[in-house]
């Protein structure tokens, strides 16, 4: 063999690698191209399913986390009320009775014991609570200003707490939940002797009966 | 167990002249009267009587005659020098030279304390410095822890002889005044001493009124978390709770025969008045009607009821019959009228009406004519009361910064606080009187 018979084998061993080499990196070309065709379709299936399934899993655990929340609003609401009862300490009166935040106080004009809109709206808002724990009792205490005679102004505290008893009761609160007791002037909010003090002082105040 | 009811003094009467006819010495009914001088010579005292016993038998007696209003006290640090020092009783001879310490009347006396220190003897008498004779002379005996009593009792004489109408000094008051913070009830002499502290339970206590014979208070009290009506010995024992229907049981007036208490009551939702036995039971509704019913005051025939309603629109003072009928308006001036008293004498009933923003003492005939104003310009008067002969009335005033009680003659005259104390008193009642 001469030198001349080596080139053309080592030639067509070259021809031959890139013959058999060329064929495989064209397959590989070629798939891409077919799985770029279908691709977007099954990639978008796939995608939509991920975002259904991840939506309603998502909204199921809104629901749950807003039922849960609820829940405990719920509790902290009832802890809050009974949180918010704290106990009213007079030595020379009997019984035990707290008092709540929660439960506001309404006010009368000068020499009045009619209901006004606003102080409606309160007594909404008391109701409302109280409807909530049916087993507990309120007492009303109906108060005045320092102004007029002590006893003129008992009769008027008497028909200041039972002012507010009939609203209670025409919202729902059963009688036997709500008593009244008139302080008169015997018991003020504010002890000033001005038309602020007098205002504050001229109010029914709700308080809880211990059992 | 210890007697505190001392042994009833005795009286001898003591008369050297009889008068032949009885001198008006001064008309306290008139509307308004000038004081009579009367001159008061040291005290004398007789058989080794300790020295302070003459010294507080006159102390008693020139207070009570000054806070009668109806005289002008000239005591004898007042007198000229030579009389000064004069003691005991002088001699009809000797009344000649009392003309030069200003009076018109001499009342003299002197004490003697005899058997061992247990019977303490007081003897008075009177003179009329203008006529230069002798009036009365009187004698009083008893335990000496009765010397209060002794000299109040000779002030009441005096005031007899000379007005034509005993004294009230052996009265007392019941009165409200703040204890610890609180409101309790108190018993006070009529010249504001032997101040006790009936009730100590730290509540609300109100409106306190004295049963017609003298033992009992009856009152308001939030002991049970509701304004009930309860009955207390003078002494401070036996509380009984007399009424606890649901709402107001406040503002106790006793009949005078002692058998009912009229009171405002809410029982039925707002505040009427009711009358019920004095033992508490049987309770009857005596007004009708849509308005608030306050403060009812008996007249002394009991058979009428005067009280406070505002069915016209604002609180005024009516009168009722006791069984509540025939009910009709007696005031019609001023815009807020409340606290009736019925005078014992019975043609006069006193209230507060409210004016420019406080209240001053009214008086007003039964027939809703002769309004008198009795305060002025002295802050805000309230809780008018009579004396049990009608011819004084206590009130409340606020005119020396803290509410006190004040008493003042029925013409307006002479108003001055009962107690030297520090005041946020409220709610006189005026006793019968204790002999």
């Amino acid at each position: 063999m001469g030198k001349k018979s080596l080139v053309v084998l080592v030639l067509v061993l070259c021809l031959g690698l890139v013959l058999t080499g060329c064929p495989k990196k064209t397959v590989v070309k070629e798939e891409p191209s077919v799985r770029k065709a279908e691709e977007p379709a099954v990639a978008e299936r796939e995608k939509a399913a991920k975002a259904e399934a991840e939506k309603v899993t998502k909204e199921a655990r809104e629901r749950e986390l807003a039922k849960i929340r609820e829940e405990e609003a719920k509790k902290t609401k009832e802890k809050e009320f009974e949180r918010s009862l704290v106990a009213k300490k007079e030595p020379g009166i009997e019984g035990e009775v707290l008092e709540s935040k929660l439960l506001k106080d309404i006010h009368f004009d000068f020499d009045k014991y009619d209901i006004r809109p606003g102080d409606a709206e309160i007594l909404k808002e008391n109701a409302a609570l109280l409807m909530k724990y049916p087993k507990v009792k309120i007492q009303i205490e109906g108060h005045c200003d320092e102004r007029g005679t002590n006893e003129y102004n008992l009769a008027l505290g008497e028909r200041r707490a039972n002012a507010a008893k009939k609203y209670l009761i025409s919202l729902g609160l059963t009688a036997d939940r709500v008593s009244t007791i008139s302080y008169g002037e015997e018991r003020p909010f504010d002890a000033g002797h001005n038309e602020e003090a007098w205002g504050k002082n001229r109010r029914d105040h709700f308080v809880v009966l211990a059992k | 167990m210890l007697n505190y009811f001392f042994p009833l003094v005795c009286l001898l009467l003591f008369t050297f002249v009889p008068a032949i006819e009885a001198r008006v010495y001064l008309d306290i009914n008139a509307p308004s009267f000038v004081q009579i001088p009367v001159v008061l010579p040291k005290w004398k005292g007789v058989n080794k009587t300790p020295a302070d016993l003459p010294v507080k038998v006159y102390e008693i007696l020139a207070n009570d005659l000054t806070l009668s209003g109806f005289f002008k006290v000239i005591d004898y640090p007042r007198f000229p020098a030579s009389l000064k020092e004069k003691e005991g009783i002088p001699t009809n001879h000797s009344l000649q030279e009392w003309t030069s310490a200003g009076g018109e009347i001499l009342l003299a006396g002197e004490t003697s304390l005899e058997s061992g220190g247990q019977n303490l003897v007081l003897k008075f008498h009177l003179f009329d410095l203008v006529e230069q004779k002798h009036i009365i002379g009187k004698q009083y005996e008893g335990h000496p822890q009765a010397l209060r009593k002794m000299a109040h009792r000779m002030a009441d004489e005096v005031v007899l002889q000379l007005t034509g109408e005993r004294g009230v000094h052996n009265t007392k008051f019941a009165y409200v005044a703040f204890a610890g913070g609180n409101k309790e009830i108190f018993i006070a002499d009529f010249d504001g001493a032997n101040v006790k502290q009936i009730t100590q339970n730290r509540s609300i206590n109100l409106s306190p009124v004295w049963s017609p014979d003298g033992k009992k208070i009856a009152f308001t009290s939030y002991l049970r978390r509701n304004p009930d009506l309860y009955l207390i010995d003078t002494d401070g024992q036996n509380l009984q709770r007399l009424t606890s229907y649901p709402g107001l049981n406040v503002s106790p007036s006793w009949s005078p025969d002692g058998k009912k208490i009229a009171l405002m009551m809410g029982l039925e939702g707002k505040s009427e008045i009711f009358l019920i036995d004095a033992s508490g039971g049987n309770p009857k509704k005596l007004t009708t009607g849509h308005g608030n019913e306050a403060s009812p005051t008996w007249a002394p025939d009991g058979k009428k009821i005067a009280f406070v309603s505002d069915r016209s629109g604002s609180p005024q003072i009516y009168i009722m019959g006791a069984d509540g009928s025939d009910v009709r308006r007696l005031t019609f001036e001023g815009t807020y009228n409340s606290n009736p008293s019925w005078s014992p004498k019975g043609e006069r009933i006193a209230f507060c009406g409210r004016v420019q923003g406080h209240f001053d003492i009214f008086t007003i005939g039964i027939d809703g004519l002769g309004l008198q104003r009795l305060t002025s310009n002295s802050g805000s008067n309230e809780s008018p009361c009579w004396s049990p002969d009608g011819r004084y009335i206590a009130f409340s005033s606020n005119r020396l910064g803290s509410s006190k009680v004040f008493i003042m003659n029925a013409n307006g005259f002479n108003q001055r606080p009962l107690t030297s104390g520090k005041g946020g008193e409220s709610s006189p009642a005026w006793s019968r009187p204790f002999e």
